[in-house]
């Protein structure tokens, strides 16, 4: 914008226009589409303390009662623990994969770098649903635990973004070291493990934490391969707003998004956001 | 890069390669293939070759109302996004704000909710007795609740809301890595801020978009969630008949020559708009 250029451009400008108007708008709008992108949310976390119906104006007071209910709820607990362990694990096993994979991406592929860094986001073009379903599927003519497929398909859609944000990490990493390690006769396994991992541990910590998350909040994979035992938080949120709404799902998903927003926050600190989601 | 270390490199990308053979590539090729399978009520499918799943979702009105529904909803999703978005990706990549990444924290946070949490926003704030409902007759605008779920439009608004990110980040960093100085030579060399913005910026831009606008729409065109609990009965995608199809119907082949489908729309739009962008740039 004009504000942001030196005094040069700004004499040239100074003459066009206003200096303002044209900006003000636009400041405007971006204020209108920022209120359009968090609304809904902030919303959610607003009627959660809200002590009657969901939505309702004007507010009848403050309460905790839906976080009492949510408390009280056996299915939304148990569904809240199970994808808080499927996260985990999910987030655990495409961390590994991610660094091994990343580190040979970077250090081993060479000119090839960019063809295989385009293939590993491969499941970030198949429809999740389809995903979902083939696994369905497979399980039909393999005998593999169902929770085997849920977690292998947690680990396949958080796969990109644990690579994306440990291959940015690993490009800021000279590798002077390691090849003086290597000349110094240590085997490459040891090199990776004693020398890159802890270099780029704050990337492998936020691409954990990141897998996390798209783990967590995932709806498409665990539509089909949820069942008895294992129903993740948003199938069941899911499968209960379709019959009925009440605020107990506002005060869920307020825990839900106050989680997020602290891992968020986290990955922000250590690498950024903006590495991860390459852009 | 450490040369001589190709087995060393073949060993570290062998778990990559075994994990998406072993649970990507190898299940949904199956059932992709799947689509030319024979319907069986007691088997799933029986494996003679056969085109009519295809011929029945290409000539019965019902599938194909579903699929123009589909493409209608992905194409409105991409240009509202890309009305809403743009301008947003403009201001975050010329802003010199202090809280530049706090802003771009905030176009981030929202994606990293789910969907489930965005899609139960609107519920909350368009249900019969949601905000807007209670607002507006609260303050005596209307006498009864407006019917906005089971719509269309409420459809497309969500959806908007939620994939809006996917075309931020892409314009974002086309407009991020222009060099400021273009922009400058353009308006000392006497062009307008219009003129500037149409002739240098957009131009320089297109790579964004053209990303930003495939994956929203290969995004909006597979939604299952949002189109189920905002559209009721009104609304009816693909991805939802693929999910009806598998779930109540039990008919696989079927599903499977959905989903052939909604991944062969995909693959032509990227196709279509890479080839148009790739026209494009050689125009200019």
């Amino acid at each position: 914008m004009a504000r942001a250029q030196p005094e040069a451009s700004r004499l040239v400008e100074s003459g066009a226009s206003v200096p303002g108007f044209g900006a003000l708008a636009l400041r405007l709008l971006v204020a209108a589409i920022y209120l359009f992108l968090l609304g809904p949310i902030l919303i959610v976390v607003v009627t959660s303390f809200d002590p009657t119906t969901a939505g309702a104006f004007p507010p009848k007071g403050v309460s905790l009662r839906w976080y009492g209910e949510f408390f009280k709820s056996d299915s939304f607990l148990a569904a809240f623990r199970f994808s808080l362990q499927l996260g985990l694990l999910a987030a655990s096993i495409a961390t590994g994969i991610g660094v091994i994979t990343s580190y040979a991406l970077v250090r081993y592929l060479g000119r090839r770098r960019e063809f295989g860094q385009t293939l590993v986001m491969l499941p970030a073009v198949v429809p999740q649903i389809i995903i979902s379903i083939s696994l369905l599927l497979a399980l039909s003519f393999v005998p593999f635990p169902e929770f085997g497929s849920l977690l292998a398909g947690h680990v396949v859609i958080c796969l990109p973004f644990a690579i994306a944000g440990i291959t940015a990490s690993l490009d800021g990493v000279d590798a002077e070291l390691e090849a003086a390690a290597l000349t110094l006769g240590a085997s490459r396994w040891r090199v990776l493990a004693e020398i890159v991992v802890p270099l780029v541990a704050p990337g492998i910590i936020s691409a954990f934490i990141f897998a996390f998350i798209v783990s967590f909040g995932d709806a498409y994979i665990a539509l089909f391969l949820s069942g008895p035992g294992m129903t993740t938080l948003p199938i069941e949120i899911f499968s209960y707003i379709q019959w009925e709404s009440s605020p107990v799902i506002a005060a869920i998903t307020s825990v839900q998004i106050l989680l997020i927003l602290v891992l968020g926050l986290a990955v922000e600190r250590l690498v950024g956001l903006r590495k991860i989601m390459r852009f | 890069m450490l040369a001589t270390g190709r087995g060393f490199g073949k060993a570290l990308l062998a778990p990559i390669v075994l994990f998406y053979g072993v649970f990507l590539i190898a299940p949904v090729s199956f059932f992709l293939i799947m689509s030319v399978f024979r319907y069986d009520a007691l088997l799933l499918y029986r494996p003679d070759l056969t085109g009519e799943n295809f011929a029945r979702l290409l000539f019965d009105p019902f599938y194909r109302g579903i699929i123009i529904l589909t493409l209608k909803i992905a194409a409105l999703t991409t240009f509202f996004s890309l009305l809403l978005g743009y301008p947003l990706a403009y201001q975050l990549s010329r802003t010199r704000s202090a809280w530049r990444g706090v802003l771009l924290f905030l176009v981030v946070a929202p994606l990293m909710t789910g969907v489930i949490v965005r899609t139960y926003g609107w519920i909350v704030l368009m249900g019969s007795e949601g905000l807007i409902n209670s607002l507006l007759v609260w303050l005596g605008i209307i006498a009864q609740p407006l019917k906005m779920l089971s719509t269309e439009t409420a459809v497309v608004i969500a959806l908007v809301h939620i994939l809006m990110p996917y075309m931020v980040f892409p314009v974002f960093s086309a407009l991020a890595s222009q060099d400021p100085n273009l922009e400058r030579a353009a308006s000392t060399l006497g062009a307008s801020r219009l003129r500037t913005f149409t002739e240098v910026t957009l131009p320089l831009s297109r790579s964004g978009v053209v990303m930003g606008s495939v994956l929203v729409f290969t995004l909006s065109a597979g939604a299952v969630v949002t189109p189920t609990l905002l559209g009721g009965k009104n609304v009816s995608m693909l991805g939802q008949q693929i999910y009806d199809l598998v779930l109540h119907t039990l008919n696989w082949p079927l599903a499977s020559a959905v989903a052939f489908i909604l991944v062969a729309l995909q693959f032509s739009i990227i196709f279509l708009y890479l080839q148009g962008s790739r026209r494009g740039a050689r125009a200019t």
